[in-house]
């Protein structure tokens, strides 16, 4: 931490910070990002992990039973969700459930609707993949030609035994929705947003967290978001009440070192990060619970539930959630069939690819991404050919894939804005763009990376990669305005400050009154010694957003700077009221005060500042000379 | 976007569905119900054999065959009684429950969660079914005010097929039919393929 004050003789120094409040600015693009999940397999696959190929084929005298043939295939890719509690409208239990619904199974089946699986085959395999293979398809389909014969009892396989309750056990940490979200009957998809205050006060780790969504039959997907600033509370109309919104976005000031998705989808099995790669948790920090919500034809209620499992086990490993993203291309005229968008990134640095997300909205129709290796071979990443927003989910790989330094990501997406598509929200279709609202149309695409190797030793791999993307994105829309800015924090970050300056002018000329951009541009004229023109930039930040503390702070540096310290002493007092807890500001409000004389009152700012923070070096030297002086006075 | 199997076995429904329609058309006096048969019942929820096409005569009469545990058929719950509220006093509305393994209790629960306001009956013999040409859950049938079958087929156009559904529905072939019944007209479309679940696993 640079920002403090030094004492030099009897005067009070002070030396400003370089980056707003000791932090890099950093806006994470986390639209509706997602996800997670994983690891722990439970019982139910481990006992059915390995199909018995041999009982697909029954001999050719042979009719096809539901004890030999059909049951192995139900309990392993339909009874996980298809039991009382999970997310399948009715059971798939027994011989009379499946017997129930044989026409609707072949039917789903052979329109590949059931199990909901929408990635094509392909050589880089996912985990927990639940897709059934044509012969599967063909042997139910004979099954129920052939009159759903139950078979013989001894051929039956021991049902699936499935965990009651949390997946993992007993969390560590559940947190509850504070109020049930009313679905009403009827009507188009909802998408809801539960916040949930971690109460934790101290930074912990963690490995796991299970997502109960509530009645899992009215909920499509949800996903979590980090909100480490309690910035979505203010969509709230009141505390607890959460938010509608398809896509949010969290803008995060900090270079956030957790990038992980925390996923659910019907039938997820909860993932456990491997050692090593937990998400640090902050005191303060809410989670939001971004849930699709589809009507079931009566009222319901959903009060949404997670459970956090932590580790003692702190991050060694930072992946990072990449985002190539073709939005600005997104002008689909009413009527056109096959509206392609690409995009290709180019990797600075070698990577393993450990998940990927791709995201369109209901025009989407064929998405496809593929890494073209530097030894010339392409590999698909994932292939969805009838792309189907309602079942949109985190694929992981089920073995990290190795991306060497050369390596081209490239993103295809097709959209189909005509009559036939029949998710079009628009009829007669209508143009459509780019955007947020759920009426507009995406291209995103989400990488989980770990970067493996820094070209420069000194930096941070994730700062590399995170610099090239946003280069990326500058070059190929100068109208970006997040690029601009991430492009200008990572060059701050790495000590190119006159770099910084010119991305962060880009941005502000996108968005003029944006706080956080003027603050950081503010940071940047500072670093170059431009105090004057910095106030400019801070002043118009607090003016923007005037409870922005960052803002405050840095205002009240470089008044003092100029040796204004009466109104920095006004700026430090915003700041501590904002952001009570914070050590830095208790110290320079003090030493502000100091300056002014105001010493008894000064003293009280510092102990403040010593009983945040004991270990705050320049709190403690201003205390002793402020109390030095005290004395002499006397 | 679909599969070519799903389209073979959709042309092939629909093939059905106009022979039966021919059937229906040329055996005039099939309803009402001939001397000595048995009249189509179904059964209320307290036991009674009830012939919705007797019970109110001179008026359309429209069924709508659903079940309890059919994702699809419960989503359309609204609709349903949306419609017929808006006929009260001029059609009369029927939910049928085809499975023999739905309980009176059941059905009164189902009633009550899903806000239904109809009278109910159960088809354990699939009689009404027959009588309606009904395969799917939902799926409407409409019979006018002498009595003939005049439409049966899907409520509206909401879903293509399963999983598959529009925001909204884009044609409404039974509001269409029922209007047509009142007007003692035939609807201009006469039968349709409906999307749920199949009526003949219940067998």
């Amino acid at each position: 931490m640079m920002r403090a004050w030094r004492p030099a003789g009897l005067a009070l120094e002070l030396v400003v910070a370089v980056a707003g409040s000791g932090t890099i600015g950093f806006a994470v693009r986390a639209t509706s990002a997602p996800l997670t999940t994983g690891a722990k397999t439970p019982v139910y696959l481990h006992a059915l992990r390995r199909m018995p190929e041999a009982l697909l084929y029954p001999a050719a005298n042979q009719k096809v039973t539901f004890n030999r043939d059909i049951a192995p295939i139900v309990y392993h890719y339909c009874a996980s969700c298809h039991r009382p509690g999970e997310a399948g409208p009715f059971p798939l239990l027994t011989y009379e459930d499946v017997k129930k619904h044989g026409r609707q199974i072949v039917a789903v089946t052979q329109t590949g609707f059931m199990p909901p699986w929408l990635p094509e085959p392909q050589a880089l395999k996912f985990a927990d993949e639940r897709r059934l293979n044509s012969d599967q398809i063909a042997l139910i389909k004979t099954w129920v030609d052939q009159g759903m014969l139950q078979g013989d009892a001894k051929d039956l396989p021991p049902p699936p035994k499935f965990e009651p309750g949390w997946q993992l056990g007993k969390p560590d940490l559940v947190v509850k929705a504070a109020r049930p979200f009313a679905l009403s009957a009827t009507g188009i998809d909802t998408y809801w947003n539960f916040i949930l205050p971690i109460p934790i006060s101290e930074a912990r780790w963690v490995k796991a967290v299970e997502i109960r969504p509530g009645d899992k039959r009215l909920v499509h997907h949800a996903n979590i978001l980090v909100d480490r600033q309690e910035l979505s509370r203010k969509l709230e109309t009141s505390p607890g009440a959460g938010f509608g919104g398809m896509e949010i976005r969290i803008e995060s000031e900090l270079f956030d070192p957790d990038s992980h998705f925390l996923f659910w989808k019907p039938g997820t099995v909860p993932y456990v990060e491997p050692d090593g790669m937990a998400l640090r948790l902050d005191p303060g920090t809410d989670l939001v619970l971004n849930t699709h919500l589809q009507p079931s034809g009566k009222p319901e209620e959903i009060q949404p539930s997670i459970g956090i499992y932590f580790t003692d086990k702190p991050a060694t490993e930072h992946p990072m959630l990449v985002q190539l993203e073709c939005d600005s291309q997104l002008d689909i005229p009413p009527g056109e069939e096959n509206f392609v968008v690409h995009d290709e990134f180019t990797l600075p640095l070698d990577v393993e690819l450990l998940a990927i997300y791709p995201h369109a909205h209901y025009l989407g129709k064929d998405l496809l991404a593929t890494a073209r290796l530097p030894d010339g071979t392409t590999q698909t990443l994932i292939h969805i050919q009838h792309w189907d927003l309602n079942w949109q989910a985190v694929y992981r790989y089920e073995q990290a894939v190795p991306l060497p330094k050369g390596t081209v990501i490239s993103m295809r997406y097709v959209y189909d804005n005509s009559e036939d598509n029949v998710a079009n929200p628009n009829h007669p279709p209508k143009r459509v763009r780019g955007g947020n609202r759920s009426s507009d149309e995406m291209a995103h695409l989400w990488l989980q990376m770990l970067p493996k190797s820094s070209p420069d030793s000194n930096r941070d791999p994730r700062m590399v990669l995170q610099e090239a993307l946003a280069r990326h994105h500058v070059e190929r829309d100068p109208a970006d305005f997040e690029a601009h800015y991430n492009l200008g924090a990572m060059l701050q970050a790495r000590g190119d400050v006159g770099g910084a300056e010119a991305q962060y002018r880009a941005a502000l000329r996108l968005r003029p009154d944006d706080a956080v951009v003027n603050n950081a541009l503010g940071t940047a004229l500072i670093g170059l010694g431009q105090v004057d023109e910095a106030m400019r930039y801070f002043t118009a930040a607090t003016r923007a957003r005037p409870d922005y503390f960052d803002a405050h702070y840095n205002l009240g540096n470089a008044l003092a700077v100029q040796e204004n310290f009466s109104a920095a002493a006004e700026q430090f007092r915003d700041a501590v009221r904002l952001k009570p807890q914070d050590a830095d500001a208790e110290a320079n409000l003090g030493s502000a005060l100091a300056q002014l004389g105001e010493l008894s009152e000064a003293k009280t700012h510092f102990v403040r500042a010593l009983q945040l923070n004991p270990n705050h070096a320049l709190a403690r030297e201003n205390l002793q000379l402020v109390e030095q002086m005290m004395a002499a006075a006397h | 976007m679909y599969r070519d199997q799903q389209r073979v076995s959709s042309a092939l429904r629909l093939i059905l569905g106009f022979i039966a329609l021919v059937a229906t058309f040329t055996s005039i006096g099939y309803l009402p119900v001939s001397a000595g048969e048995a009249s189509p019942r179904g059964v209320d929820l307290t036991g009674k054999a009830i012939d919705p096409l007797r019970a109110t005569p001179g008026e359309p009469v429209v069924l709508i065959f659903i079940r309890t545990d059919c994702p699809i058929s419960n989503r359309y719950a609204p609709t349903i009684q949306r419609l017929s509220s808006r006929y009260t006093g001029k059609a009369v509305f029927w939910l049928v429950y085809p499975d023999k393994a739905e309980s009176s209790a059941a059905i009164e629960q189902h009633l009550r969660d899903y806000g239904y306001k109809l009278p109910a009956l159960r088809d354990p013999q699939h009689s009404l079914v027959k009588l309606g040409q009904a395969q799917i859950t939902p799926e409407a049938a409409v019979f006018d005010a002498s009595g003939q079958l005049v439409y049966h087929g899907r409520i509206d156009n909401w879903y293509k097929e399963f999983g598959r559904a529009r925001p909204a529905p884009t044609t409404h072939e039974l509001d269409d039919a029922i209007q047509a019944a009142l007007k003692g007209e035939k609807p201009q479309v006469a039968t349709t393929d409906a999307v749920g679940c199949y009526i003949s696993d219940l067998e």
